[in-house]
């Protein structure tokens, strides 16, 4: 059979508006199959009524436990009445979203245009004053990367977190997702143990592709791309992401495949313990990772055999073209060692942390390592923030702080470290890169009330619910958060975090974020090695420099600086200063 | 053991799958048609209709954009399948029976759908000559946002066919194009979103034809756009306020414009969503409110409105979204209004 998802599939035809590029034959088969087991499920929970859809009330729904928080978005657990059903629900706060809602759209439309055991599953979603539910599957395993940190916390991993035959049950099943995935024209573009979940009877699904992406990425959904192209942890970023230059295609997944196919077998990716700038350097400088990357002792892995190690080079090979696809690697001999969801259920699920064995505080978390799901002592999930960098080695669940207050931010139920401020950043070259993630920030937020227009209009003297305090934080995107400067005496010795914004070759916008120490970074040095590690266009560096320059030096009480970029914008693009297109802009991230 | 004879009948079953030699365009149409009749008749042979249908789809799709291991059709081949499905009437047949189709098959039906509607010789769009001869399929695609499980394949098509004037106008003249009021603020978020982007589009395209359209129909537009604005909905409000300043800024539309700033209604809407509790819509209230201040040629109740709130104007203003200090743009607006604001003067009676 033709493989879907080959090369052929991407070309360009006369327009691009189609939101699924054209794509081979999907196998039919394997969606009646699917259709077979959704009648059958119906015809046991609906006693013989179909069950309508998903309704679109809150008042249809229970809310539960939290099992994740974001800066913009709190997830439940949920009941669902009319269907008496569970389901999780995502409640993302819109205030926050600041430019329009079309990539919203997209997202979302990326999401319910799947159909496959193996992607999660959305069910509807709707408004509910300010905010947008989304309700989706509950998938009550957790993460893999839950099961895998667990496990390494309460057995002997060093030669192997697990062993073969449940690597392959899950990777096959992952592979099927992909395979769909890539058949509908999507990339997923963050495949990681952190981001397949798993249900109680051992399914295996993709999560947080699209949509759910950007709910963990930090306070401005707008900038859901960031992660896609470069913020997050590049451990399992393809060598052509990270260049970025030209683009990549669905290939990118197979890679990042390969990744997490070591990260089940060491229980993590294999250049975990650098900090991402330098995780780029040795992605793109030298030969691909094996499983032996990261080992500390000759043989350490000796225990996993040659199918495996083959399909992880085949997955893991520098030039795009050269790796299989999704299907052409199902057919790999490695997952002739898969077995079935009973066999992950016993492996996997029953293994993993259970309610009354919680561990008590998640391992440490090592640099590099993904973050999504976690539970906690309670027994609760939480959403934390992707990277916890280095410092963040006492990860106290904070249940003191009331876990669904949107605007506040993302602190609240963290497993973070509340005091461990908002980039986790990872010190390294100069610069840091990390995702947005942000207790100590939001604290700060809320407590400096914006100036918010109290004065009413006359005639209209009634103001409706306006309370300063309440107001959200961070209304459009490049407003830096009213903090108070901080003293400068203390600047001299702390790095000041920043960030720079803006548009990749994709047009996707990206946060590359780094840290200025005065006294000993210069602008030009920081324009220049961005330049070097090719994360902007040399034509740029001198902007970059000058808009630097002026946020630190000349504008003191400036918290962010928008510039026009010498690189200009796209072919049909107008420039444009607030969606930053043909500009950039600089700010100071606390 | 297989004869030679049972041997070649598999390979001739088998064959179109693996290489070129393919059903002719006539056979598949024809067979995607029958298909399709039977799947609407739906009698018992439902499960094999619909298996025939999303089969013959596949393969139509795979002519108009290839494989992975075949590139697609001829332009010869893919005329004649363009020719047999006007002929058939197949394109309308599929997207009334769209939600009998299975769910891989519905997002097959738009991109076979939105292919052959791009479909272009010379400079002729064969597909949009022949849709404007069938407007009922644009009718279909519009109603489709009554039906949760096709809205957005529907929405899809929408869009493609909105690219092009000659099928913008049908649509934006058509009675259905009312019901985008309603779709708009439906309850699934993304059914909803994806009417407005559809509705946007419409509104925004052809400018020429929008302009028109606008002017011509202001009054009955205007009174369903008041209560998108009005919503209970916060993501229709915030976003009908936002096309909403589009379409006055948009120098095509002045006429419009100007008869939306003279009536002092939609002053004081303006005017209480700039104190919005969401500071999004604030911010796109203040950019509509701005047209109104803006304006050289302020009608009296227009006028009368703003002196007689002059001051607390200036104050509000002043104190306006402070924290927006880098956007440039945005600053100097506030501060032409401010100034604006402060000068005015009561008209001198005549």
């Amino acid at each position: 059979m033709m493989p879907p998802g080959s090369p052929g599939i991407f070309r360009r035809k006369t327009s691009s508006s189609d939101s699924a590029p054209p794509f081979s034959t999907y196998p039919r088969s394997a969606r009646v199959s699917i259709g077979n087991i959704l009648a059958h499920k119906m015809a046991v929970t609906g006693a013989g009524v179909t069950v309508q859809g998903w309704p679109n009330t809150k008042e249809d729904y229970e809310l539960k436990e939290v099992i994740g928080v974001g800066a913009t978005a709190v997830v439940h657990g949920a009941f669902c009445k009319p269907r008496q059903e569970k389901c999780a629900i995502k409640r993302i706060n819109l205030e926050k979203w600041n430019t329009s809602m079309d990539e919203l759209l997209k997202e979302i439309q990326a999401m319910s245009s799947c159909n496959h055991e193996n992607v999660v599953t959305y069910y509807t979603s709707f408004v509910v004053r300010e905010e947008l539910w989304l309700v989706l599957r509950l998938l009550e395993g957790g993460s893999l990367l839950d099961i895998i940190k667990h496990k390494m916390k309460t057995a002997n991993c060093q030669h192997g977190v697990f062993d073969e035959s449940t690597i392959a049950t899950v990777l096959k099943e992952v592979l099927k997702g992909l395979e769909y995935f890539h058949s509908n024209g999507q990339i997923h573009r963050d495949i990681k143990a952190g981001n397949i979940l798993l249900g109680e009877d051992g399914t295996v699904q993709i999560a947080d592709f699209g949509v759910s992406a950007w709910l963990a990425t930090g306070r401005d959904l707008s900038r859901q791309k960031v992660r896609h192209t470069f913020v997050g942890t590049p451990c399992w970023m393809a060598p052509e992401v990270m260049e970025q230059d030209h683009g990549y295609d669905f290939k990118a997944d197979i890679w990042s495949f390969g990744i997490t196919a070591i990260e089940m077998a060491t229980g993590t990716a294999p250049y975990h313990k650098y900090p991402p700038m330098k995780v780029l350097m040795l992605t793109l400088q030298n030969d691909p990772p094996t499983l032996d990357t990261g080992a500390e002792e000759k043989d350490q892995y000796k225990a996993y055999g040659k199918t495996f190690r083959r399909m992880i080079v085949d997955c893991l090979q520098k030039d795009p073209s050269k790796r299989p696809t999704a299907t052409e690697l199902l057919r790999h001999p490695f997952f002739k060692k898969a077995k079935d969801r009973r066999y992950l259920q016993q492996t996997l699920v029953a293994m993993g942390p259970s309610l009354e064995t919680r561990v008590q505080k998640a391992a440490k978390r090592q640099p590099g390592t993904s973050g999504r799901l976690h539970r906690t002592v309670t027994g609760e999930w939480v959403w934390s923030s992707e990277e916890d960098g280095d410092g963040s080695s006492d990860e106290e669940f904070d249940k003191e702080k009331p876990m669904n207050n949107i605007d506040g931010g993302g602190s609240s139920g963290s497993e973070k470290d509340p005091n461990e401020g908002d980039s986790g950043s990872i010190q390294g070259m100069g610069g840091t890169i990390s995702e947005q993630s942000s207790p100590g920030h939001s604290v700060q937020k809320s407590a400096t009330p914006q100036k918010a227009p109290g004065t009413p209009t006359p005639r209209h003297n009634k103001q409706p619910g306006q309370q300063p305090v309440q107001q959200p934080m961070q209304p459009y995107p490049g407003t830096a958060p009213v903090i108070e400067q901080q003293d400068p005496g203390m600047m001299e010795s702390t790095p000041i975090n920043l960030v720079l914004r803006m548009r990749n070759s994709r047009r996707e916008l990206n946060d590359i974020r780094f840290e200025f120490v005065i006294g000993k970074d210069s602008p030009e040095g920081i324009a220049s090695e961005l330049v070097g590690a090719g994360l902007v266009d040399g034509g740029d560096m001198v902007a970059i420099a000058a808009s630097l320059r002026r946020l630190i030096e000349t504008c003191p009480s400036c918290r962010a600086v928008t510039f026009p970029l010498n690189s200009g914008c796209g072919e049909n693009e107008d420039p444009d200063d607030k969606a930053l297109i043909g500009f950039a802009q600089i700010s100071i991230t606390d | 053991m297989l004869s030679s004879v049972g041997y070649c009948k598999i390979l001739a079953t088998v064959m179109p799958l693996f290489g070129k030699s393919q059903k002719s365009p006539t056979e598949v149409v024809r067979a995607l048609k029958e298909a399709v009749n039977a799947l609407e008749r739906g009698d018992k042979k439902a499960e094999k209709a619909q298996e025939d249908v999303s089969k013959n789809l596949v393969l139509i799709k795979n002519m108009l954009y290839g494989t992975s291991d075949a590139e697609p059709q001829t332009d010869i081949i893919v005329a004649q399948l363009a020719q047999e499905l006007y002929n058939s009437n197949l394109l309308l047949l599929l997207i009334q029976n769209l939600s009998r189709i299975d769910f891989e098959g519905k997002k097959d039906v738009a991109q076979v759908f939105n292919n052959i509607l791009r479909r272009q010789i010379g400079t002729r769009s064969p597909t949009v000559e022949y849709i404007c001869t069938k407007p009922e399929i644009l009718f279909t695609l519009m109603r489709g946002y009554e039906h949760q499980e096709i809205a957005l394949n529907c929405g899809t098509m929408l869009r493609e066919c909105a690219r092009y004037e000659a099928l913008a106008k049908i649509m934006l003249y058509s009675d259905d194009f009312f019901n985008f009021f309603r779709y708009v603020e439906v309850s699934t978020f993304d059914i909803a979103s994806d009417a407005f982007s559809t509705f946007k589009e419409l509104l925004t395209r052809h400018k020429i034809l929008c302009a028109e359209f606008l002017e011509v129909n202001y009054d009955k537009v205007f009174s369903h756009y008041q209560r998108l604005l009005n919503s209970e909905n916060y993501v229709t409000r915030r976003q009908s306020l936002k096309l909403l300043g589009e379409l006055l800024l948009d120098r095509h539309n002045f006429t419009v414009m100007t008869r939306y700033i003279s009536n002092p209604d939609n002053l004081k809407l303006m005017m209480n969503m700039l104190k919005e509790k969401s500071r999004n819509i604030q911010f796109e209230a203040f950019h509509v409110f701005k047209v109104f201040v803006a304006n050289p040629n302020k009608p009296k109740p227009i006028l009368d409105i703003l002196l007689r709130n002059q001051e607390k104007l200036v104050d509000f203003l002043t104190r306006f979204h402070t924290e927006r200090s880098e956007d440039e743009q945005f600053n100097d607006e506030k501060a032409y209004l401010i100034k604006q604001i402060k000068e005015l003067k009561p008209a001198a009676e005549h």
